[in-house]
């Protein structure tokens, strides 16, 4: 009997702790990245240049990751705001058609109002990848980007 | 001397006439929506605001380019099986479209105002590539195109594949919607 009530409550237990992560892990949200620390910091020209230079090489340091977060130094060449008010910045040397392309995440649309185009910023963000395009200049994309105030 | 300056003036006057109208437009910031709800219970939707779109509108060429990395889903864990299970960004990271709008000539873009656009090319998305053919909107505003389409297309057609156990809460007819604000490309 007693050997009984013991194993119930040891399978209750898992039920109850296997539902509960199960429903914390289907109900995730993406992270923040405020609080999250970045993988690799490095300047706009910098991050452009090692994709330009070698994209396979640089692929295999920023894919295959779950989440491989980029925190960029760099100047700001524009401010886009698109019809639904969600923005991305694009970071870079103005004289170079490449840039570092980044949209904000949703939570952080605040902090984007507040910077002005030619200011030096620093940005956090997760690596999407690198859009080769010779007509319009490539761009290095990070998404759910917030400004890295830690910097 | 004045008749050298005024035959100058004559000549920049002249020149900015003549100059070729803006064939190019562009945007690094377009929109792509996409949905396979089955179930009412459970949404699968995702959205990408870093699409690339070029178009001439003197031969009606027109093409995308988008990240398949960058589709942000509700659910971190939906985002992860996409990425990894289902169209293997890693793998294919980047989606295309090449087409043509093929009533080309019926659109005035010199003139402001909404038109049907039928659009027909190749799409790539997880190494495969097939003909989509569908209606679109093309809106003339100032020296910008709007641009705004709804299509669907079938995952199996793409080769990505639903596990059993979730093909009851994922269509295989995806609905997709395009929308752009495109601008003149200065080069």
């Amino acid at each position: 009997m007693r050997r009984k009530t013991v194993v119930l409550s040891i399978s209750a237990l898992v039920i109850i702790s296997g539902s509960f992560y199960g429903f914390n892990e289907y109900t995730r949200k993406n992270k923040d990245l405020v609080s999250v620390s970045p993988d690799v910091q490095i300047s706009a020209t910098d991050l452009i240049q090692k994709f330009e230079t070698d994209e396979t090489s640089a692929n295999k340091t920023f894919l295959g990751r779950k989440d491989f977060i980029v925190a960029v130094t760099g100047q700001v060449k524009e401010i886009n705001r698109d019809e639904n008010g969600y923005y991305s910045i694009v970071l870079g040397d103005v004289n170079n058609m490449s840039s570092v392309r980044c949209s904000m995440d949703s939570l952080h649309q605040q902090d984007a109002r507040d910077l002005t185009k030619g200011a030096t910023v620093s940005i956090k963000g997760a690596f999407t990848g690198f859009n080769k395009d010779d007509l319009l200049g490539s761009d290095v994309i990070l998404n759910r980007c917030v400004i890295n105030k830690n910097n | 001397m004045h008749k050298l300056t005024f035959f100058f003036i004559v000549c920049v006057l002249l020149y900015g006439t003549a100059a070729p109208a803006q064939d190019k437009f562009y945007t690094k910031t377009g929109k792509i929506f996409f949905k396979c709800t089955k179930s009412p219970l459970e949404k699968i939707e995702a959205t990408n605001r870093s699409t690339t779109c070029v178009m001439d509108t003197k031969t009606g060429m027109i093409q995308f380019a988008v990240l398949m990395k960058g589709f942000e889903f509700e659910k971190a864990l939906m985002q992860e099986h996409f990425n990894e299970n289902y169209v293997e960004t890693d793998k294919f990271p980047r989606a295309e479209f090449k087409g043509q709008v093929v009533n080309n000539s019926e659109i005035n873009y010199a003139k402001d105002g909404s038109y049907t656009a039928h659009v027909k090319g190749a799409l790539q998305i997880h190494g495969e590539t097939k003909t989509v053919e569908t209606n679109g909107t093309l809106t003339v505003k100032g020296n910008d195109i709007l641009i705004n389409s709804t299509f669907t297309i079938l995952l199996s057609d793409y080769k990505v594949e639903i596990p059993s156990v979730v093909s009851d809460k994922i269509s295989n007819t995806v609905n997709i919607t395009v929308e752009g604000v495109l601008e003149p490309l200065h080069k």
